[in-house]
Order: C-alpha cells, then sequence, then structure tokens
C-alpha cells in the first residue's frame, strides 16, 4: 500500500479535514503501514477506525491510551509504512509530573513540517532575521530543548544552551527539600546571566516560572530589556496577573509570545496575534495535524464558547497517532479560525488543586 | 448586599485589583466579596519595593498610628463604616457581632497604643537613639533586626492584627498576606493606615494562594506565621521566623472550692465564642472532677443558638457543612472519653445554611489523655483529674495557664517551665490580654536587638 498523498502534502498546504483524518486511519490501522502498537491495540478497541472515525469528531471515540506509552517500546510506535530506515531524529519523554515518564517517537518529515510551520509565526511575529538565540529550557529527554534547537537552526544564530533536568526539580519538592530546588534554579539563572553578560543574544527561550525568578534580579531584567528583542516562553502555565506585570512593568521593551504544547502532540503551538490591550493569550491549533477540544471534566462533553474546561489533545500525523488525550489543563474554549478543526484555547492553566487540605484542629 | 466587595490586593502602587480572584461567601454560602489574588512576581517585586522605601521618623509613626486607629474603629473606610465592616465580618467568620465590635475597638485602642507598647519589650539597659548622652561611656541601643517584616495572619479573631502594629510603630515595613476566611479586618487596617499617612511602599496587603505564600516570608527578613502544628514543625528551626502555633490554654483547679470558680472557666471556654488561642480547651481538676465538668456543662448549655449578628449571640456559627466536619473531627477523636455535653453532636442548624456550634464537655481519666491537646475553634472543653503526683507534665505546652491554686512551690515550677507562655494565678480568665502583660513573649523581643555603641 502506498502513502496517500494527503498525509505527505506540501508544507504550505492545509489538508482537507475528513479526507486527511480518513487516510490518516488507513494508514494507521493497515497491517502493511500502521504501527505495532496501534495494530495490537486496534484489536480490542471495540470499533474499526478505518471505517467507524471519519470526522475530526470521531477522534473522541479512541480511548485515551497516553498512559500506554509508559511501557510501549519505541520500535513498536513507529509506522510500518517507513519501512525499516525511518528518520528518527530522537526520542522524548514527557515530564514525569504523573507517574514514570510516557515516551514518543520524533521522525524526521514531522520535525521539518512542524518546523516550517513555526517559522512562518516567528517571521508573522517579526522575530529578529539574525542574532543569537538562549534557550533555559527542559533538555535532554524533554522535547521543548530540541524544538527551540531546530528553530534556532532555521533561523541561522548560535544557540545557546544551559542544561536543565526539571525532574529533579520536582523530586526535590516533593521529598521536601525546596532550597535544593532553590539552589538548582539559581545555578541555572547564574548560567543564563553569564551567557547574557558576554553575548549578542537577541531571542531568549525559556519557562514561565524561570522568567519569574530572572525578574528577581535587577541587572538581568537591565540585561534583557536591552538586549533580548523576544522572549518566547513555554512549557508550563503563565497565569493572566503575571503575563500583565511581565509585559507592562517588567520587561515593557521585549515582546512575548507563548508557546502552548506537550511531548504528547510532538510540539508546541505560538499564540495567536492580538492587539495588546485586549490582554489575552490565545493558542491557535495547528490542524489538521495538532487539534484540541475543551470539554466539561465531569461529563467529557464540550463546553460553551467562553467557557473553562479541559483541555484534550489530538496529534494526528504520518509518523504519529494520539488522538482523545486528556491533558491536566483547563482553558477557555475559543473559536477556532476558520477552517481550523476543533477549538482555540485561552488562559490556559492548571487543573484547580484545593489551596490547602482544610485545617480542622487548631482556632487559626 | 447587591454588589460584591471587590477586595484588591494592597500593592506598593496602591490597590491592585487582579484577575485571578476568590470570591469570599458568607455563612449561607451567598458570595459578599472577591479577593484578588497576586502571582509570585507580584510579590517579589511588593517585598522588594518595601526593602528599599524608607521609614517615617518615629513620631511621625507613633501619630500616623493612632489616627489609623481612630480611622478604623469609628470612621468610613473605602466607602465602608464600622458598623457594616463589623457585620460583613460577622456574616462571613461567624463571630458573634459583640465579639467583632469589642474586637474592632480593640485594634483602635491599640493602634494608638502601639509605640507605648512596644517600650515594654525594651531592656532597660538600652537607649532608643545613638544620640542619646549615655552612649559617650558606651551604651546599648535598641535596633531594629531587619527592615521587612511578614505576616502570615489567621482569620480567627480580628484582633491577631493588634499585633503586627508595634511592627510599623518600631519601623519595620510590613507585608500581610491574610487570611482567606477574614480578609477584611487587614484590607481596613491597612486601607486606614495608609489613609494616615503610612506611605504604600511601608505597609502591603499580599493575598496570595498556598504555593505562593512562602514566597512573602522569603523575601522578608522577619516573619511571624499563625498556625497549627505544623507551622510549627515547618517553621520552628527557622530564626526568621516567629511561629504562633497551637494555644492549648489550660486551667489547673486544687483545692475544694471550685463552685466560685466556676464564671471563670465558663467565660474562659466560651469568651470570643471560643476561637481564640487564649480560650481554655482543657481543666485539670485536683480530686474528682466530674462534678465540676457538669456544673461548667450546665452552664454552657444554657447558652442560646443564635444568628451572629444577633447581639446576644455567644456561639460560633459556620456553614452547615463546615458545622459537620467540625462535629466528625470532634466525634472521630472523643476516643473514650466520657462526653458530659455534646456527645451526641454540636451542630445546631439555624435554617439559613448556617449552624451554631454547641459548646461541648468531656472528662477524660488520666491528665496526660491526648485529648487535652485538642483545640477546636468553639467551646470544647475536657477536663482531667490531676494530682500532685502527676506533677507539670500534663499542664506544659500552653499559651495561657490559669492556676488556681495556693501551692506556691508549684506556681514556682509553672512559671519557671518553659514551654508554659503566660501564667495566671487565681480567678484570673485565660483570656486577658492587656497590652503591658507578653502575649507570646513580647513582639519587641523577636523584632529588635541590643546594639552596643560608645562614643569618645
Amino acid at each position: 500500500m502506498s502513502t496517500d498523498p494527503i498525509l505527505d502534502c506540501p508544507f504550505d498546504q492545509v489538508p482537507e479535514g475528513p479526507k486527511f483524518i480518513e487516510a490518516a486511519m488507513r494508514w494507521h490501522f493497515s497491517p502493511e503501514t500502521g504501527s505495532p502498537y496501534w495494530l495490537e491495540r486496534a484489536k480490542t478497541l471495540g470499533f474499526d477506525p478505518r471505517e467507524d472515525v471519519r470526522t475530526f469528531e470521531d477522534l473522541r471515540r479512541f480511548p485515551n491510551v497516553a498512559n500506554e506509552l509508559r511501557d510501549v517500546r519505541v520500535e513498536d510506535l513507529i509506522p510500518r509504512g517507513y519501512g525499516p530506515d525511518a528518520d528518527v531524529v530522537g526520542v522524548y519523554e514527557s515530564g514525569g509530573t504523573t507517574g514514570r515518564p510516557k515516551r514518543v517517537v520524533l521522525l524526521r518529515d514531522w520535525m521539518e513540517r512542524l518546523t516550517h510551520r513555526t517559522e512562518q509565526d516567528l517571521q508573522a511575529k517579526g522575530y529578529p532575521e539574525s542574532g543569537h538565540w538562549l534557550a533555559l529550557v527542559p533538555t535532554g529527554p524533554h522535547i521543548f530543548g530540541e524544538l527551540v534547537r531546530w528553530q534556532a537552526a532555521r533561523r541561522g544564530g548560535v544557540h545557546f544552551t544551559v542544561d536543565m533536568d526539571p525532574r529533579w526539580v520536582k523530586r526535590c519538592i516533593a521529598e521536601g527539600r525546596a532550597e535544593e530546588a532553590e539552589r538548582y534554579a539559581e545555578h541555572l539563572v547564574d548560567q543564563c546571566a553569564r551567557i547574557l553578560e558576554t553575548q549578542d543574544v537577541r531571542v531568549l527561550v525559556t519557562t514561565p516560572p524561570l522568567l519569574t525568578r530572572l525578574a528577581r534580579r535587577n541587572a538581568l531584567v537591565d540585561l534583557i530589556n536591552a538586549k533580548i528583542d523576544a522572549i518566547g516562553w513555554g512549557g508550563a502555565h503563565m497565569d493572566p496577573d503575571t503575563h500583565y506585570l511581565l509585559r507592562t512593568e517588567v520587561f515593557p521593551d521585549v515582546r512575548l509570545h507563548g508557546t502552548y504544547g506537550s511531548t504528547m502532540i510532538l510540539g508546541g503551538l505560538g499564540e495567536r496575534i492580538v492587539p495588546p490591550e485586549q490582554d489575552i493569550v490565545i493558542f491557535d491549533t495547528f490542524s489538521p495535524f495538532i487539534t484540541f477540544s475543551v470539554v466539561d471534566p465531569e461529563s467529557g462533553e464540550p463546553v460553551r464558547y467562553g467557557d473553562r474546561g479541559q483541555v484534550v489533545m489530538h496529534h494526528v500525523s504520518k509518523s504519529f497517532l494520539l488522538p482523545n488525550n486528556l491533558e491536566r489543563d483547563l482553558a477557555t474554549r475559543v473559536a477556532a479560525p476558520p477552517g481550523q478543526l476543533g477549538d482555540s484555547v485561552a488562559d490556559v492553566g492548571p487543573l484547580p488543586t484545593f489551596e490547602n487540605e482544610q485545617v480542622i484542629e487548631g482556632v487559626y | 448586599m447587591d454588589e460584591l466587595i471587590r477586595l484588591g490586593a494592597l500593592g506598593t502602587g496602591g490597590p491592585y485589583h487582579s484577575r485571578s480572584r476568590l470570591t469570599i461567601t458568607e455563612l449561607t454560602g451567598t458570595p459578599v466579596a472577591e479577593l484578588s489574588l497576586v502571582p509570585r512576581l507580584f510579590v517579589q517585586r511588593t517585598m522588594a519595593a518595601l526593602h528599599e522605601a524608607r521609614t517615617l521618623p518615629a513620631h511621625d509613626r507613633a501619630a500616623a498610628l493612632a489616627r489609623a486607629g481612630r480611622l478604623f474603629a469609628t470612621g468610613v473606610v473605602d466607602g465602608i463604616t464600622a458598623e457594616e465592616y463589623q457585620h460583613i465580618v460577622t456574616r462571613v467568620s461567624g463571630m458573634p457581632i459583640t465579639v467583632v465590635r469589642a474586637a474592632t475597638e480593640g485594634i483602635g485602642r491599640r493602634a494608638a497604643e502601639a509605640y507605648r507598647t512596644t517600650r515594654y519589650a525594651r531592656p532597660q539597659g538600652a537607649v532608643d537613639d545613638w544620640r542619646d548622652p549615655l552612649t559617650r561611656n558606651g551604651h546599648a541601643v535598641w535596633t531594629r533586626r531587619g527592615d521587612v517584616f511578614a505576616v502570615h495572619a489567621a482569620g480567627n479573631h480580628p484582633g491577631v492584627h493588634t499585633l503586627w502594629l508595634e511592627a510599623l510603630a518600631l519601623g519595620y515595613r510590613v507585608a500581610v498576606r491574610p487570611s482567606r476566611r477574614e480578609p477584611f479586618t487587614p484590607h481596613r487596617l491597612i486601607t486606614a493606615l495608609r489613609e494616615s499617612g503610612f506611605g504604600d511602599d511601608h505597609v502591603v496587603l499580599l493575598p496570595t494562594d498556598y504555593a505562593v505564600a512562602d514566597d512573602v516570608i522569603r523575601d522578608a527578613d522577619l516573619a511571624m506565621v499563625y498556625g497549627g502544628e505544623e507551622v510549627v514543625n515547618k517553621y520552628g528551626n527557622d530564626v526568621r521566623v516567629l511561629p504562633q502555633g497551637p494555644g492549648r490554654s489550660k486551667i489547673l483547679l486544687t483545692g475544694h472550692d471550685w463552685e466560685s470558680h466556676l464564671g471563670t472557666i465558663v467565660e474562659s471556654v466560651s469568651a470570643f465564642g471560643g476561637t481564640a488561642c487564649v480560650n481554655a480547651t482543657a481543666v485539670f481538676v485536683e480530686g474528682d472532677p466530674a462534678p465540676v465538668a457538669e456544673a461548667v456543662a450546665e452552664r454552657l448549655a444554657a447558652i442560646p443558638s443564635l444568628p451572629p449578628e444577633d447581639d446576644r449571640a455567644v456561639l460560633p456559627v459556620q456553614p452547615v457543612a463546615d458545622a459537620h466536619a467540625i462535629e466528625k473531627y470532634l466525634l472521630d477523636h472523643v476516643n473514650g472519653a466520657t462526653p458530659v455535653l455534646g456527645g451526641d453532636g454540636v451542630v445546631d442548624e439555624l435554617g439559613d445554611g448556617s449552624a451554631a456550634l454547641r459548646p461541648a464537655v468531656f472528662r477524660v481519666d488520666r491528665p496526660d489523655a491526648p485529648q487535652t491537646g485538642i483545640e477546636l475553634a468553639f467551646p470544647c472543653v475536657w477536663f482531667a483529674p490531676w494530682s500532685r503526683a502527676d506533677g507539670i507534665e500534663p499542664l506544659r505546652n500552653t499559651l495561657v495557664l490559669t492556676a488556681i491554686t495556693d501551692d506556691e512551690g508549684l506556681v514556682d515550677r509553672l512559671v519557671e517551665d518553659p514551654s508554659i507562655r503566660n501564667v495566671y494565678l487565681g480567678d484570673t480568665p485565660t483570656y486577658l490580654m492587656p497590652p503591658w502583660v507578653p502575649h507570646d513573649g513580647y513582639l519587641g523581643e523577636f523584632l529588635m536587638r541590643t546594639k552596643g555603641v560608645i562614643r569618645t
């Protein structure tokens, strides 16, 4: 069986939704082209994706199999249609916040498609055409560092990095060693400072918690305002109050651009360009490859536009299929631009956790 | 109330209304206010501005505190009169209105006296100013240990906000993280302080969620934190933090004449609706505690269940679900104690979604029974037998111990014990807190130190 050309369509084309989904289902669930994992998993789905999944809405029929990616051999995730010499960029893992990490395989054709998309976005936002990048983001098994490396390479600048292991920070905090987490974070900022002090960096990519931490040092704030044209943030939530303060008070001379993504969708998407006075961060999707739905956490049904709900992410490409993955994020459901499948999302934040367990004993 | 009160943070740039807000509901579940919650970035920038601010001269601080106290207690602050403020606090916290009124007056008075009361803590050998002629031959000067003081406040009683006024009087810049249960008092007080002469960068209100709370402490020089055992465990070893932990106030009754002290026992248990750290939670009786417990229970049982805004209300009121949670905690921890009052439950629904928490009295059979350490925010007391052979061990770890005894040797040991913070003798209720008597030591002991100055 040959590849349906719609799965390999030119980077500048947006494939038509239902046709694309049908082609993807044929690819991932045909014995000649599908991955060993999905072909085996299909036996217990209770439906035949090639027959029963034809539209975006039908993706909701899939169970959320993300948890199974903690144990699957990576070879079993590569569609057989790529043949024995699939061009693997790397294997990446989820953060490990909710247990053992989940693993995904990044293939070159997808990475090139995503990088092309991101490049268009950076151009639209007026990122500097030249100049160096500094990435203070999770590295190693985390896809964020790899994505930034590709973007920087595409732009031609030198890519400065700092090693970052967020799992160690989480472990320190979970084990009550907040002071150690604090020291580690300051160690990261120290390294970042040395690069900013000596190099002509024009783009800084980092996470919201680290951006807040950078803002503690007045000298760094001055350096960033003087040297940096654009700050790309991602990898964690940024609450709207922090966003406003960063934009208006801390880094008034720098453009701030958010990215929302996940290892499980093999990428991240830049925020929609809106006038600053709207004071909102909206993420459109990379339809039909990466799409979102915003649902009621209890019923799983879509919430109304403007209401808050839990984010469901879908990745459907030639290289990988992971539909219907319920993320631990809440967002406001926003109407997608014309032609985009699913929803856009705004004000992404964490699922609410109990602020503090109710303490009964004691008078305070 | 038709419109929600918007309680902003009070930052160094004035009131700040954030996008992230917490709805404050009154006892029936009706929303009454929205409290702005500020993020970590706001906290760290505000704390940095406090460090950079210049303190007012002592005279101006004392005068501004006095003005603010009057305004807080009697004036219109942020469009809200004192009476309206008191009504809101009562309807949100469930504390009896008479308690809130007395607390309002108390805050006004303590603000006026704040500078004077700091003097009690100053060592007799120390002077305030290096210019004092005494320093010519070498002398101690009383100086601040830092510049910025943070408070994780409690919401159990408005009076917790009297203590940190002394830090302002001593020249600290102060950041208060309010309790989500009752942010109205610190908001009103800080607004009044700002209208009375303190700058926006001298005293701030930083409502935050739990995750950011520690940042307020980290970025301060010194901090005071209210909470239970967990707070003491968390900060007990941090020399920068003064924990205000459990009160576990107690009464010791020796001798045969207990009847003439009934009033003091009942008042110590039920004053302030039983919500304060100075309320007695255990009574140790030499001899048989049963008749004393029954007599106390009889008086407590006569207290009516009333809405907290009723002038005759004495008991605290909570939303029904919260009241049941407290009741369940109590009944789960009875653990073999003999119920004298409230053994079948303490929740008395008022019919509007709220419930009064009725008094509870239990007897345990030995002085070291663990129940004597259970402190709940309503009138709830455990009676235990005690004999001289038991010694002072069961009486330890106590904020206020009222000892009704003629045994001077025993009193010596109680006064010497470092875990008993206050010893009141004779027919003295546990809840007395005159400003010249230290509460848990003088706050000034923590905020200040002596510095040697010699002029030649």
